[in-house]
């Protein structure tokens, strides 16, 4: 479930070396969003979906253009903070616009939990991993196998030599971020009929998968997915075994502790130094 | 650092520190210290309704103290202790209000507790049921409430839990805050009454989705009832985990599902599910009832019944601020403690929303709602009903 | 207007407050102001100065806050006990933090900050027995003066006077050689270390310093209310804390008293539209990082003055103080002793054998150039012997003590000193600041007599880093910005930096690349004039004029070997290096 999300924080990490800190926020926005034209207007699922992946792209776009490109490479990291404030900003324009209190997001799969071995899930617990993988291979092959896919991956390479080169860096910049935040508000969207759909649900969600993503390295996309089976398999036995408050606790400890012993993440590569 | 502008930062400062707008003597303000921004503006938002329409209906008739009409002055806490102790001390000392109605958060009410005794100003809760923010010790006591009490709700659950439903091994299904920690002491208290032990007392955050490992621990240590502490969000996310883990088991519940939400959250798994409420907007009406429901439709555009979000606070509210004006009639003044004074020896009788009040306060009894005033109320199709 | 009148204005305002009025409200809100000055004084420490971003503070000023609380509660400590022993252990867990933390940087650093504050929180809601849960601390005994607790009134001086030190205390921080050492390493992580300093140590100092700050600041909070929750030390508070600093002014002053004034106050006047305001924070923090990238404070500060009046463009003359010997370390009778010696050392990267078993002498009092084509392994050579690369193999020793494998900083302080293909200047210092963060290397002093400010550099420091200055013909730059500084000049300044730093042994990379001619020439007067002192230079160079003029040695290398070695004119004739260059440029 963080996977998903992470993986949105490696896509402009590897390209720009800057991240959108708020990814939680675009994560309701998509939720939102489907909201409004699926629940509120009434129009089928399937169009909510084709709406929410236009607005999160945009939405991507903006952050970029107005958090991002300002200070891309100043070498500050400010970006850190902008992005924070574009979360902010978005949150309340939800509660003006959404209303603060939480929604139900109706969904055929979220209403009757069906058992497995014993245990009960509701379906869309199942397809949210499904999706998922399915979204994380999309990526790959978007990275492989399209033109824009393998500009990014140039530009995440070099992005010196991939502009020497003709591409045009900012732009791949910009698809990045549309593509970051095109994973979230999908993922917002699968979350929405389980977390209910409300201006703070985000919050939360984009913090631990920030963490996951730093686990696993934010330059490893294989990290990152394993990073976030791992995470939600300690939240789970945490929850499970010890005490529901202590999660957080040993969750982020574990945060600490990783990158104590690993700085550079599960799956990234320890980064040379250069002189 | 040679900035002229220091200079200009100290005489602004000390301008607009000096500066305080003369108090107008013609109104009595009253202030609302609550969360009205945020995750639970709503239920503030509630309050806030309460309290206008009972304005309202007080000027209408030509106001107190021979014709000054009340004001409200709302402040935002935002559910933060420190927030909050800044609007108290801004709502008494620059709008000098006479009295001032409180807030939703249990630790925003305790963190001012000392605000009201230093500056002599009565408070009246109308939400955070935290039971030590009545009874707090002090004397004499500025702390009112027309709200629920966790004690007195906890020992009137656990009644209903063993009496009615005749379980006798509870498990305790809290939320990991200020409220929960209250609820956890008054309901360990109540059983432990009764001699009985909670089988287990488990815990959760606001915003999680998943209430099973929770369920399944309590189901494990054989729990027959599950005494729940939540609000409407994650109340819902918890009769949606038990369905989940398949677990047959009567909930009875404080009162934050008591929001139309909660239906709309959990479909039909909302069914059957017991709270408390000091009062409901659903069946038969007072006089009272009829005319605040027209008043939040004149006003509030509220539909009916279902649409009321947080109907306790208004309710509360509503009988709070009666309350209060009759205390300022009884002292003849706005001034704090007289207001105070009063509120502890009311002489009229008020007929008020929830109940009738005949001598809601002592110097010994803070709270206006003990456990003889709630009710016990069931969702049915998405509507509150009073438990037969 | 001068800066000294500006703050006695601010100071008697501050102080004239409950003078003024009794009424609780604005005294309330003065004093919140004076604590996060507190707070932010410290954070300003931490982010304006080391730039390191901390969203974790909450975290500190909770453990202040609640330290001191238990100790008034529990243990029955007045308040002046018990300020003092919250300080002490914020200070001591922000420096365990720091020790876990800060080899990280940039999201990874804000990653493990953020994680503390939860924690934090966490554990203040989980250990009900020690905190009191989620419902918190009750009851917190007013602050007492002689036996009688002290009135709102009289504890705002109490706090004023705190923020008023904090700013104070901070001052002095900055300006003594721990504040120009923690400049330094946010300026040049790099070459701080090639003169000795460990960023890491330095920078641990400056955030238990800052977690000092934070937790005085809670324990005044503590105090203050008399009641404490878990809720008011939320990441929310945390990224409070950081707006106060970044809307006043990173690493200004007056920068945490303006911010922390702004954003208590803003939501008091513009109370009406409570409803936009998370709109407004977001705006008011996005604004001041887009318009106002040094706050407010930067933002009305005037530029700095920079050149020396007769600047131009010209080559400083070398020979004005050419009677006095430069300011070297160690020379005495080193000429004859081999000063630096490489035996069998190896350096693989990846399947590339950068260096494939280097063995090399130089000798003390020499000039000893290393030359070879691109890619024949000089420049990791010279990362090899500073300190910056671990060798694979092989054994470095400096005047007959090993130091392979040693830190970069390490090998600076036994006076192996380096400069930079690019050179690496401490941008937001002057030039003789910059020299002074090398005079004064790792020996900064007491960080707590830096803070009362007893901080400033040893007169023989002064003096040193005030003759390297002169030696590189700089003197009449000290107090231009180095930023400003033309390229010629930088070059000479990083010379002058590792000289004062007390380089025994001088490892220049490429000094001369970019140079104009007049400018090549000067520098080989002034490689001269050091030989001359007694200092011993390793010199990689593709400039072959300099290096044929000022060489005593000369050792070519090729693929990570050596392929030629002694005096220059020997190698110029040597086949071999003929035909390493003739076949690189085929």
């Amino acid at each position: 479930m963080y996977g998903l999300v992470a993986l949105g924080y490696h896509v402009t990490w590897a390209t720009s070396r800057t991240l959108n800190f708020s990814q939680g926020h675009v994560v309701m926005v998509g939720a939102v969003v489907a909201y409004a034209v699926h629940v509120a207007a009434g129009w089928p699922l399937v169009i909510a979906l084709g709406v929410t992946v236009i607005a999160s792209a945009a939405f991507g776009l903006v952050v970029e253009r107005v958090a991002v490109r300002p200070f891309f490479r100043t070498g500050s990291p400010v970006w850190l903070l902008s992005t924070i404030a574009l979360g902010i900003i978005v949150e309340n324009v939800a509660m003006l616009t959404f209303g603060k209190d939480a929604r139900a997001f109706p969904s055929t799969l979220a209403l009757k939990p069906v058992f497995v071995l014993g245990a009960g899930v509701y379906p869309q617990e199942l397809l949210l991993p499904v999706v998922g993988v399915a979204l994380m291979g999309a990526t790959q092959l978007f990275y492989h196998r399209t033109f824009y896919g393998r500009q990014l991956k140039a530009v995440a390479w070099d992005s010196e030599a991939a502009g020497l080169m003709g591409i045009d860096v900012p732009r791949a910049v910009a698809v990045a971020y549309a593509l970051s935040a095109v994973l979230a508000g999908v993922a917002g969207v699968l979350l929405a009929p389980l977390l209910n759909v409300s201006p703070t649900m985000g919050t939360l969600i984009g913090l631990k998968a920030f963490a996951v993503a730093i686990i696993g390295g934010l330059g490893s996309a294989a990290g990152i997915v394993v990073a976030g089976f791992l995470y939600g398999l300690v939240e789970a036995l945490v929850a499970g075994y010890v005490s529901t408050g202590a999660r957080e606790i040993v969750g982020f400890a574990v945060v600490i502790a990783m990158l104590v012993v690993r700085p550079w993440g599960l799956g990234g590569a320890r980064p040379a130094r250069r002189v | 650092m040679k900035r002229g502008w220091f200079t200009l930062l100290a005489i602004v400062g000390v301008a607009a520190l000096a500066g305080a707008p003369a108090a107008q003597q013609a109104p009595i303000k009253v202030g609302l210290a609550a969360a009205v921004s945020g995750g639970s503006a709503a239920s503030g938002e509630a309050i806030k309704r309460g309290l206008s329409i009972a304005i309202d209906e007080v000027n209408a008739r030509g106001g107190l103290l021979g014709g000054r009409k009340l004001e409200l002055v709302v402040r935002d806490d935002e559910g933060n202790p420190q927030k909050g102790v800044t609007i108290a001390r801004e709502l008494v000392e620059r709008e000098k209000v006479a009295a001032v109605f409180g807030g939703l958060h249990t630790t925003v009410a305790l963190a001012q507790v000392p605000v009201w005794h230093e500056l002599a100003t009565p408070y009246v809760g109308t939400w955070a049921a935290g039971t030590n923010i009545t009874r707090n010790g002090k004397k004499p006591n500025f702390v009112f409430r027309v709200s629920a009490n966790d004690d007195e709700v906890d020992k009137f659950l656990v009644r209903y839990a063993a009496e009615q439903l005749k379980r006798g091994k509870p498990g305790l299904l809290l939320e990991n805050t200020a409220w929960g920690q209250s609820n956890e002491a008054g309901l360990t208290k109540w059983f432990g009454e009764r001699g009985v032990k909670a089988v287990g007392i488990e815990k959760f955050n606001w915003n999680d989705p998943d209430m099973s490992p929770q369920l399944l621990r309590l189901k494990q240590g054989g729990a027959d009832v599950v005494m729940l502490v939540a609000n409407a969000p994650e109340g819902a996310q918890v009769v949606k985990s038990k369905a989940k883990v398949g677990w047959e088991v009567p909930i009875v519940s404080h009162w934050g599902i008591s929001g139309g939400r909660f239906a709309e959250l959990t479909g039909e798994l909302s069914e059957g599910v017991v709270f408390v409420q000091t009062y409901s907007f659903f069946g038969r009406q007072n006089a009272r009832g009829e005319a605040v429901l027209k008043a939040l439709r004149d006003k509030y555009g509220v539909k009916g019944p279902e649409d009321v979000t947080a109907p306790v606070g208004t309710a509360n509210a509503y009988d709070a601020l009666h309350l209060v004006a009759l205390a300022i009639e009884q002292a003849k003044s706005a001034e704090g403690a007289r207001v105070r004074d009063a509120l502890e020896e009311l002489k009229a009788e008020y007929a008020g929303l929830i109940k009738s009040y005949k001598r809601p306060f002592t110097s010994e009894q803070h709270d206006a709602l003990t456990e003889r005033d709630y009710i016990m109320v069931v969702w049915k199709g998405g509507k509150i009903v009073p438990v037969p | 207007m001068s800066a000294r009148a500006g703050w006695i204005a601010v100071a008697v305002a501050a102080a004239a407050v409950p003078l003024v009025t009794a009424n609780t409200y604005y005294l309330y809100l003065a004093m919140t102001i004076g604590i996060f000055v507190v707070v932010a004084a410290g954070l300003n420490v931490l982010a304006g100065l080391t730039g390191q971003i901390s969203l974790g503070h909450a975290g500190l000023y909770a453990i202040g806050a609640y330290t001191a609380a238990l100790a008034a509660t529990r243990l029955g400590l007045g308040f002046w006990t018990a300020l003092p022993l919250a300080i002490a252990v914020t200070a001591v867990i922000g420096a365990a933090v720091a020790l876990a933390a800060l080899r990280l940087s940039g999201p990874y650093l804000a990653m493990v900050t953020i994680a503390f504050g939860i924690i934090v929180e966490g554990a203040l809601v989980e250990w009900v027995a020690l905190t009191g849960g989620p419902g918190g601390i009750f009851d917190i005994p007013k602050p007492a003066v002689g036996g009688a607790p002290l009135a709102l009134g009289r504890y705002y001086w109490l706090v004023a006077a705190a923020a008023a030190l904090a700013l104070v205390l901070t001052r002095n921080l900055a300006r003594s050689a721990w504040g120009r050492a923690l400049v330094a390493v946010k300026s040049s992580e790099l070459a701080a270390a090639s003169l000795g300093l460990s960023a890491y140590r330095v920078r641990t100092a400056a955030f238990t310093v800052s977690a000092a700050f934070a937790g005085a600041g809670g324990a005044l909070f503590a105090f203050l209310n008399g009641y404490l929750s878990p809720d008011s030390f939320t990441l929310q508070t945390s990224i409070l804390f950081l707006l106060i600093v970044l809307f006043g002014g990173l690493g200004t002053l007056a920068g945490p008293l303006v911010g922390a004034a702004a954003l208590v106050l803003l939501p008091e006047v513009v109370r009406q539209f409570v409803e936009y305001r998370l709109i407004l924070y977001g705006s008011l923090l996005l604004l001041s990082v887009y318009f106002l990238p040094r706050g407010v404070v930067g933002a009305l500060a005037r530029p700095r003055a920079a050149r020396p009046a007769d600047s131009g463009t010209g080559v400083p003359s070398l020979t004005q103080d050419a009677g006095d010997s430069p300011p070297t370390a160690g020379q005495a009778g080193a000429s004859s002793a081999v000063a630096l010696a490489l035996t069998g050392v190896t350096k693989a990267f990846g399947g590339v054998r950068a260096v494939a078993g280097v063995t090399l002498a130089v000798r003390g009092g020499t000039v000893h150039s290393l030359i070879g084509p691109n890619g024949a392994g000089k420049t990791t050579l010279v990362n090899l012997v500073s300190g910056f690369d671990v060798p694979d193999g092989g054994t470095i020793a400096l005047f007959d003590e090993g130091i392979a494998g040693r830190g970069p900083a390490a090998i600076a302080r036994r006076g192996v000193v380096r400069t930079f293909q690019t050179p690496q200047l401490f941008e937001e210092l002057s030039v003789l600041d910059n020299v002074r963060v090398g005079a004064a290397g790792h020996r900064l002093g007491w960080l707590v007599a830096a803070l009362a400010g007893f901080g400033g550099d040893s007169p023989a420091t002064q003096a040193r880093a005030r003759a390297a200055l002169d030696a590189v013909g700089l003197g009449d730059w000290a107090a231009t910005s180095a930023a400003d500084l033309p390229f010629g000049h930088r070059r000479r300044l990083e010379i002058a930096r590792a000289l004062a730093a007390g380089a025994r042994v001088l490892l220049l990379d490429e000094p001369a690349a970019g140079l104009a001619p007049a400018e090549v020439e000067a520098l080989d007067a002034l490689l001269s004039r050091l030989r001359a002192g007694g200092l011993t230079v390793v010199l990689v160079e593709h400039h072959v004029e300099l290096v044929m003029a000022i060489s005593d040695r000369v050792t070519v290398l090729d693929e990570g070997r050596v392929i030629a070695e002694g005096p220059p004119a020997a190698v110029q004739r040597d086949p071999a290096v003929v035909a390493a260059y003739l076949g690189t440029s085929a």
